[in-house]
């Protein structure tokens, strides 16, 4: 059996580790809320650019469309989000492990793979890989988002797919369901297609375009891609942070337990030292007598 | 004539108004109720309100902006910008601040592209300056 002093040392240190993981959780339970909220202010900006594009598109104006061009897959280019640091639960992990099953994927089907690494996880995990070929690395992008640190993604998928590089751009990023939820998935970012939203009290047909149609529409399909790929930042840093929150607090309460666990059997340690003594006191009288 | 400025990262306004200032690829343009049916493209500058018919140009609100598309038509104006920061928003120090970093940036600048960066920054950070030195004239207006 450890010695009082032992074990006082031990509660010591789970009681610090303690404090430090509780902190932790604060921190990140205020940085997810303000994810949260930013990637659901995108939100507004996106329903309004797809009724628009939607209206152009009525026309047949993406028909030919660079962006628009299915062609037969050969190379694709994977944008893959994960965070910078780790103590974050599952949350690298499942990202990572959704893009070793696409590399495979790709792989069955004789298909080249490129990738853009977002977050140093990723950057350091494709490093080792044989198979990944990474053609971009960022690091340090958080919550406050600004257009410089996305900007350069969006502009190299879109000039490698207008150029016929790559024939499809998939971003793997973790989707915010809510705190408690989280899901890493695979959402396809080019060739570009749309989903039918609702109506507007704003009637395109009879509208003047200036400059053109044509360069409106341009304007808008690259600000649906940007959003997209800002959405998909600022929701896979809303879920680390909520996962970051959710071990920290499975990691405080493992704690509260261990030291609770540890204290009991400090007070068994010292009742037995003490019951020891007076056997040995009681022992002695004994044998003086 | 309601008015709905968007950007990227939320809606930033959203009101009942009589006239948009905006500056597009073929130089400014008003926009009144009523305006024909119209999408643009809105150019980096800076974008003014009036509220009121009989508002002086004094009361307009100013925002800077770095483009965009702009969708006008009966009875709605909406603006959906990169970016916009209102006059409110913008710490004239720190602006001053960044425009004089870029200026050093443009004279230090080794290549063309940082060349371009450099100039990028100029425009946006004068556009920025101008709109909180606008404010900053509408506010001490308003006191007087």
């Amino acid at each position: 059996m450890p010695s009082v002093s032992q074990l006082k040392g031990r509660i010591r240190s789970v009681n610090s580790t303690k404090q430090i993981t509780g902190a932790m959780e604060l921190v990140s339970a205020s940085k997810m809320r303000r994810a949260a909220d930013a990637s659901l202010a995108t939100h507004e900006y996106h329903a309004h650019a797809t009724e628009l594009i939607e209206r152009l598109m009525a026309d047949g104006i993406a028909d030919g469309h660079p962006l628009f061009v299915h062609r037969p897959m050969r190379s694709r280019l994977l944008v893959v989000i994960t965070s910078d640091t780790g103590l974050a639960g599952a949350y690298n992990s499942n990202v990572l492990k959704r893009y070793v099953a696409s590399l495979k994927m790709d792989k069955e089907r004789g298909v080249r793979t490129l990738t853009i690494a977002v977050g140093r996880k990723i950057a350091n995990f494709a490093a080792r890989l044989d198979e990944a070929e990474v053609i971009g690395v960022y690091k340090g992008i958080s919550g406050a988002l600004t257009p410089s640190d996305y900007r350069a993604i969006v502009d190299t998928a879109v000039e490698k797919y207008a150029r016929a590089e790559i024939d499809a751009v998939d971003i793997i990023y973790t989707k915010y369901c809510s705190s408690l939820s989280q899901e890493a998935r695979l959402w396809h970012l080019l060739p570009a297609g749309h989903t039918p939203g609702k109506e507007d009290d704003f009637d395109a047909r009879s509208a003047i375009f200036e400059p053109s149609r044509a360069e409106v529409f341009n304007v808008v399909v690259e600000r649906i891609i940007e959003i997209q790929v800002v959405q998909a930042i600022l929701d896979s840093v809303a879920s680390e942070h909520s996962m970051r929150m959710m071990a920290m607090k499975n990691a405080t309460d493992n704690a509260t337990e261990l030291s609770d666990d540890l204290t009991l059997e400090m007070n068994k340690a010292r009742q037995a030292a003490i019951t020891q003594e007076i056997s040995e006191i009681s022992n002695g009288a004994e044998a003086v007598k | 004539m309601k008015i709905e400025l968007v950007t990227l990262l939320g809606s930033k306004l959203s009101v009942e108004g009589y006239e948009v200032i905006l500056p597009t690829a073929y130089g400014e343009i008003s926009i009144f109720p009523g305006h024909e049916p119209l999408v643009t493209l809105l150019a980096p500058g800076s974008m003014a309100v009036r509220m009121q018919p009989n508002d002086p140009d004094e009361a307009l609100e100013y925002y800077a902006t770095t483009g965009g598309i702009v969708e006008a038509g009966g009875n709605l104006v909406r603006v959906l910008a990169d970016e916009a920061e209102s006059g409110d928003e913008i710490a004239e120090d720190e602006a001053r601040a960044a425009y004089e970093r870029a200026v050093k940036m443009r004279a230090e600048a080794r290549d063309h592209i940082e060349l371009e960066k450099a100039k990028e920054l100029i425009d946006r950070h004068a556009v920025r300056l101008k709109v909180a030195d606008l404010h900053r004239r509408r506010r001490r207006m308003r006191l007087n």
